[in-house]
């Protein structure tokens, strides 16, 4: 069998999947849409200190992060659980698939999902905002498929520490809202505040940064190589732990 | 009765095989084999060790001791082409609930090199009716038959059935039997676990009965644990009338009275048998309700799992 094919027939399911689960949709793609009008129709069109960039332009950037990290961190760390507590995983290992073809399969999906919101979100900001189309868009798909590895690495890593399905929401969201408040989602942070200082040590905040200088005119490539870094740190600490202590099968019974 | 499966070759091997969880012991060193195109079913009380045995097969598990071989290979190693020829029915239902039946079979068939064809499998297993429907919208029983259709679409040598027919209803367990028999009509080998006596009887070649760790006895259901040597029980109403007494019983037999219906045991029926009807027949009676039974599979799996739970709770050493 070939790697390859079997992975993209595995997202052609998992697209199936997704667009059928009402909730999967609501959460990754409704939620930031609406965040994004309430939000940004409040935000004002002053600039943000630091930046070429109104705060309700702003806001564009933030919920494309919010977004990502739901479709990549929540949505995964989500599905993963409960696939594990229905046996749907244990399912899968004792079938010829390869580990590759399947995670392929889920990333890829993730991927569509993700490129599907920042149509959607940048549109809005395009449409309602006068944000202008990202200076530089090679910086800009560099830094969404650096976010998707992080946080799609995160949530596997998640995984691990969520001993079932019933406790999967209280996890997962418990450890992402709090970081989410603290690094910048629904009000730029001022440079230099503990809370910036504290969200430093966060993939979240960095996400923010480095997509708000890849949609920002200025010179240079737009890439902000420091703060992409850190979350591939972030990444690759989360893979070494879910590929260390990742489980199977639900916790014994 | 099944095939002769005696020169066939072997299919799985056990020999020796040790697993602890912890200090827990769940199995001490069991041994068993299964041939080509047999259907063997693994008995045994709940905790004795028979799923553990199964998912040390089924290539879930690390064993700690023993050797092991599932169609000439070590399953521990999760060889691809291994997987490739063996086909699983876990207990859940683990299927995209969001996809539909000929969905899944199909993202499922193209896994596999060599599969069956999803139209044939959803035929074969009932669903051709709710080949649409999406799994979520299927009921329970449903979602089993859907269960042993994924485990066959890759078209596999050897299938392991955990519990295959629990909750179905009687007639879906007919059903079920015959897909089954179907299966190693066409040469495959099955190794079913199961809590009902009669689905051992009726499919299985051979039957292993597992309890606290070990095997506690193997062989064809219609022998096990010397059943077919076992005694045998009659029993008939007394005619009206008539004091126990006057039967023709031999004299060393103990017949006894229980609501009108005449009992005794004894090793060999055919003399009696003959001399009480022929005695009925000479009164112009009938043996109203006679019965000629052996003790049920059920019979002797209670007395073999009963004995190996008795030896664990003396604390006293095993055989």
């Amino acid at each position: 069998m070939n790697d390859l094919l079997v992975a993209k027939e595995q997202v052609r399911y998992e697209q199936k999947a997704y667009w059928r689960n009402p909730m999967a949709a609501v959460f990754t793609l409704a939620f930031p849409v609406v965040f994004l009008v309430v939000v940004g129709t409040t935000s004002g069109t002053s600039r943000v200190p630091g930046t070429t960039l109104r705060y309700d332009q702003y806001t564009v950037v933030a919920m494309l992060t919010f977004g990502l990290i739901a479709a990549c961190y929540t949505n995964l760390a989500m599905s993963i659980c409960l696939r594990r507590d229905s046996g749907m995983l244990k399912r899968m290992r004792g079938t010829p698939i390869s580990i590759g073809s399947y995670l392929g399969g889920i990333i890829g999906s993730t991927m569509i999902n993700v490129a599907v919101l920042a149509v959607l979100v940048v549109g809005i900001g395009m449409g309602f905002y006068h944000l202008h189309f990202p200076y530089h868009p090679a910086a800009t798909v560099v830094t969404l498929l650096v976010g998707i590895v992080t946080f799609g690495a995160i949530g596997l890593a998640v995984t691990v520490i969520v001993p079932n399905a019933d406790a999967a929401p209280a996890v997962v969201n418990g450890i992402y809202l709090p970081v989410v408040f603290i690094s910048g989602v629904f009000y730029p942070l001022s440079n230099g505040s503990v809370l910036s200082r504290i969200a430093g040590y966060f993939p979240v905040r960095h996400m923010i940064e480095a997509l708000v200088s890849a949609f920002e005119g200025g010179p240079g490539s737009g890439l902000r190589g420091h703060d992409l870094v850190v979350m591939l740190v972030w990444a690759a600490g989360a893979l070494v732990f879910a590929a260390r202590r990742f489980r199977w099968e639900p916790r014994h019974r | 009765m099944g095939p002769d499966h005696g020169g066939a070759p072997v299919a799985i091997s056990v020999r020796g095989l040790t697993k602890s969880y912890g200090n827990t012991e769940a199995l001490r060193g069991i041994d068993f084999e299964v041939r080509r195109g047999e259907v063997l079913a693994l008995l045994g009380p709940n905790g004795a060790g028979k799923t553990t045995a199964v998912e040390i097969l089924e290539g879930y598990r690390a064993r700690d001791g023993g050797t092991v071989t599932v169609l000439g290979l070590d399953p521990e190693r999760r060889d691809r082409s291994l997987r490739a020829k063996v086909g699983i029915v876990l207990q859940e239902c683990a299927v995209d609930p969001y996809l539909t039946v000929t969905e899944a079979m199909t993202q499922r068939a193209g896994l596999y090199p060599s599969p069956r064809s999803v139209g044939e499998v959803v035929d074969l297993v009932g669903l051709e009716a709710k080949a649409r429907a999406r799994v979520k919208t299927l009921s329970g029983g449903q979602q089993r038959r859907l269960d042993l259709g994924m485990a066959l679409i890759g078209n596999p040598e050897l299938i392991f059935l955990d519990e295959p027919t629990t909750g179905f209803d009687p007639s879906a367990r007919r059903e079920a039997w015959d897909v089954v028999r179907g299966l190693c009509a066409e040469g495959r080998t099955v190794v079913l676990t199961t809590h009902y006596m009669d689905e051992a009887q009726a499919l299985a070649d051979n039957v292993t009965v597992i309890a606290a760790g070990r095997v506690v006895a193997s062989g064809p259901p219609d022998t096990l644990g010397g059943r077919d040597h076992g005694v045998t029980r009659v029993r008939f109403a007394l005619p009206s009338d008539t004091a126990l007494g006057e039967l023709p019983l031999p004299p060393h037999l103990t017949p006894r009275v229980r609501a009108g219906m005449v009992e005794f045991e004894i090793d060999e029926p055919t003399t009696v048998l003959h001399e009480l009807t022929r005695w009925a027949i000479g009164r112009g009676e009938v043996l109203d309700g006679l019965a000629v039974n052996r003790p049920s599979l059920e019979d002797v799996y209670l007395s073999l799992t009963g004995e190996a739970a008795g030896v664990e709770g003396s604390g006293g050493g095993a055989s």
